[in-house]
């Protein structure tokens, strides 16, 4: 891995992070990277220690990152505002030494060093590599903890050119989506842009002042930012690329989009946790469908539901048996339909509505009540019910110049047009705004 | 009270009579069957005509009731055969409301 570094060296005048409005350069980073191992040697800090690593989405956060990948230590990176149970992380990610930062300045506290690990982690320490640690975002149920082999996922971005660009990275710090834009960037050496909020005016704000050209996304963000109309405000014409994904994106976003930002290029991105961020090739002129183009991933398609084999799948996991997994292949979870080679996604597996033994995918019923003028945003889940198992339910948030006169029939008559009996939400609620999970996605638990 | 839950039930009768083009329930009566073997719902009709009369019921009264519960599934004669037997049963619910 030591390529990256010297990749570094060979552009140290490039900017590599504006974080907090300051500029760092990839000498600035390389520097950084070369205190942080000597504050790891000072601390006691072995190769092969598990570290978590409690911050926001930093610069000093990305050289800790860093140097923990250079002296193959195994990184838990740990978002504070995800996390609800700090002692329950620690044991379940088998952290040795936690470091955390008050006003930029790190902090050392020494955990449970030399504790008793899992074999995975046993086996990456016999190895020498670096590992990484993340937790899946567990919105039903226990999360997952998984372990990454840390040397093996930067290695996968070697070889690449040097491109200027400069990408804004919404994604956090402990998901797979933002360290995937991170190594892929740093690579490159390209310029990254930290945001200090994920509000859409403060997005907007940080585009103008730093001239962001790629704003990698979620169709969830996308949604906020048309509803605030933040985009209005601000000088947003820099921007080249919108990428988007973690979720599924419906039609009539896409088509908002394009009309906001006639000039900018549409880009799906699709990754697990379980697998990395996978190479797609987007079909021009409907972005929802892709097809998977990518050297190290295999793919097929089984009930609908997205397999993948990569050379990127996680080790394995620390606190579960590794059940979503058959023969190397990972049960992504996510449904697709597929047009030839090409597919798209429709939705999470697990979000499925079982109405009386009918299956309703959530975002065919929300793609339709979206098209209805009165409808800003809304989230369709199942609602428990005695006598058909399941009900669909929707949330809404409308216009303020709806009619309320008769509103609640006049959008279930709307979507008894367009859709099935059973996928015609039974209940509407309507809502201020629809909540979202820590990661910008909507929750969809079923009630 | 049994009035005004009688022309909410024909309000929502109509509606989904609109609603699916269900002829028989555009000029509803007592007698107007819903859930049974000759009635006008399947269970997802009746599950969303449930639905409306709960809605229609929280704005007109202010409470808020569950009408389909294990209770109402092991009634002897089902609530649900016909408007009457409905406007019955909802009429005991917010009895058993006021009364609490």
């Amino acid at each position: 891995m030591s390529w990256i570094f010297d990749k570094f060296n060979s552009h140290p005048g490039l900017p590599a992070i504006i974080c907090n409005h300051k500029v760092y350069t990839y000498h600035d980073l390389n520097n950084r990277v070369e205190w942080y191992l000597l504050f790891l040697k000072d601390h006691g800090i072995q190769p092969g220690n598990v570290v978590g690593l409690l911050s926001e989405f930093t610069f000093e956060a990305t050289a800790l990152l860093l140097a923990l990948a250079k002296s193959c230590n195994i990184a838990v990176p740990l978002d504070p505002g995800n996390i609800t149970d700090l002692d329950e992380t620690i044991r379940q990610a088998q952290i040795d030494h936690l470091v955390r930062f008050r006003e930029e300045i790190p902090e050392f506290l020494n955990i449970a060093p030399g504790s008793d690990k899992h074999p995975l982690i046993r086996t990456l320490q016999q190895e020498k590599k670096a590992g990484l640690i993340l937790f899946s975002s567990g919105t039903t149920g226990k999360p997952k903890v998984m372990l990454h082999d840390l040397t093996r996922l930067i290695d996968n971005y070697q070889n690449t050119r040097v491109k200027s660009t400069n990408s804004l990275i919404l994604l956090g710090f402990d998901h797979i989506g933002g360290l995937d834009s991170l190594f892929r960037l740093l690579s490159i050496c390209a310029t990254i842009t930290l945001p200090h909020s994920r509000q859409p005016a403060d997005i907007c704000q940080l585009i103008e002042d730093h001239k962001v050209n790629v704003l990698p996304t979620t169709p969830t963000f996308l949604n906020l930012l048309i509803i605030s109309e933040a985009y209005k405000q601000y000088d947003l014409s820099s921007l080249e690329i919108i990428g988007f994904g973690a979720e599924a994106i419906s039609a009539a976003l896409l088509k908002k989009i394009k009309v906001i930002f006639p000039a900018v290029r549409l880009q799906q991105k699709f990754g697990t946790s379980e697998t990395n961020a996978i190479r797609i090739f987007n079909n021009a002129g409907d972005e929802q469908f892709f097809r998977i183009n990518d050297p190290n991933v295999q793919y097929k398609i089984v009930d609908n539901e997205l397999w993948l084999k990569s050379s990127n799948n996680i080790l394995g996991y620390l606190n579960m048996e590794t059940d979503q997994f058959e023969n190397g292949w990972f049960k992504t979870g996510d449904l697709v339909e597929s047009r030839g080679e090409y597919m798209k996604v429709m939705g999470r597996k697990k979000e499925v509505i079982n109405v009386g033994g009918e299956k309703v995918l959530p975002s065919i019923v929300e793609e339709v009540l979206l098209q209805h003028p009165d409808i800003l945003d809304c989230k369709v889940y199942g609602m428990e019910n005695l006598l058909t198992g399941q009900v669909v339910a929707a949330d809404v948030v409308i216009s303020p110049a709806t009619d309320m006169d008769n509103f609640k029939p006049r959008i279930k008559k709307y979507c008894r047009e367009k859709l099935l009996a059973f996928q015609v939400p039974v209940k509407i609620n309507i809502v201020e705004e629809i909540t979202l999970s820590s990661r910008n996605k909507k929750v969809r638990s079923n009630l | 009270m049994k009035e005004e839950i009688f022309q909410l039930l024909f309000a929502q009768a109509r509606e989904m009579g609109e609603e699916t083009g269900q002829t028989n329930l555009l000029n509803p009566t007592v007698e107007t069957k819903l859930y049974h073997r000759d009635g006008n719902l399947d269970s997802l009709g009746l599950v969303t005509f449930i639905a409306g009369v709960e809605e229609k019921i929280s704005d007109k009264f202010g409470v808020d009731i569950l009408i389909v519960d294990e209770k109402a599934m092991s009634q002897v004669s089902s609530p649900f055969i016909s408007v009457q037997s409905l406007a019955d049963y909802v009429e005991k619910l917010l009895q058993n409301e006021s009364g609490e």
